[in-house]
């Protein structure tokens, strides 16, 4: 039982063949370039949503922030269809891997800290002593706020993992529990209405996404703008 | 064919590639740093596990 629960994370192959690479590039299909003044119905679709996004999101950013529009979107939007393509039965996650995870954070939250450092070298070093503080308390503080940064991209790459892995296992669990009652038929009808609250709640993925970019992007501010 | 995606891609994408992501750059080598440090790591406590084939349990 326990075997059958956690086969659906194992990266898949093909005869042997690893198709991870495949399955993680299939969501760019989904979207379309678009290559005319006025699109078909889902390229302007997309587009309109994309601007949405960006607009809201950019907003806050100063110029220098402003060039990362384009690698925050395609964050976004690959993060986005890819924890949505995962909700289709017996599909594969590429971001239920801590590794993918781990490697969508590391470098851009270094990216981050890099930039900080570069252009604003003493407001990012003033970043880890907060303002006010006691002076008996600033060792220990500029420590704790070292360890806060360090903890950045664990934070980022684990959160993510966590979120999607633990709402896959627990739809598996669900599904499996309303199967094996379906021959005791009081609790069938509790069961399957559970089954329906957890995948409307799971669709809040995209929220999970909103969160990633969001915790991304107040790195960045808080780096070029401070 | 390569030479035409490259030119769809290099060719627009050129100035993210070599002055926004530059830091990005750097956050890829330290993120390769890290699991090269893993990797050799790992390759080195399995070479002396299987150079030193005494079990940790006796068998019993």
């Amino acid at each position: 039982m326990n075997e059958n629960l956690f086969t659906s994370f194992t990266t898949p192959t093909m005869m042997g063949l690893p198709i991870v690479v495949l399955i993680i590039m299939f969501p760019s299909i989904l979207f379309p370039s678009p290559s005319r003044l006025i699109n078909n119905r889902l390229v302007s679709l997309q587009q309109w949503l994309v601007q949405l996004t960006s607009k809201q999101m950019l907003a806050i950013h100063s110029h220098k922030g402003q060039t990362w529009a384009l690698m925050l979107m395609s964050l976004i939007l690959f993060i986005g269809s890819t924890n949505l393509l995962g909700l289709l039965p017996h599909s594969f996650t590429p971001t239920t891997q801590l590794s993918m995870n781990l490697g969508m954070a590391i470098p851009l939250w270094a990216g981050t800290v890099v930039t900080g450092f570069r252009y604003k070298t003493k407001a990012s070093l003033a970043h880890f002593l907060p303002q006010g503080t006691p002076i008996p308390l600033i060792p220990m503080l500029v420590i704790i706020e070292t360890i806060s940064l360090f903890i950045q991209p664990v934070a980022l790459a684990v959160r993510l993992t966590a979120n999607i892995t633990a709402g896959h296992l627990f739809m598996h669990l669900i599904g499996g529990a309303a199967l094996a009652l379906t021959n005791i038929s009081a609790s069938i009808a509790l069961i399957t209405f559970i089954i329906l609250i957890l995948l409307t709640i799971l669709e809040f993925t995209v929220a999970l996404i909103q969160a990633y970019v969001f915790t991304l992007l107040v790195s960045l501010y808080l780096h070029d703008n401070t | 064919m390569l030479q035409s995606l490259i030119q769809n891609v290099w060719v627009p994408m050129r100035p993210y590639y070599t002055q926004v992501y530059q830091e990005i750059w750097v956050g890829m080598g330290l993120m390769g740093s890290i699991i090269y440090k893993i990797r050799a790591a790992d390759k080195r406590s399995k070479a002396s596990k299987a150079s030193s084939p005494a079990p940790a349990h006796g068998h019993h």
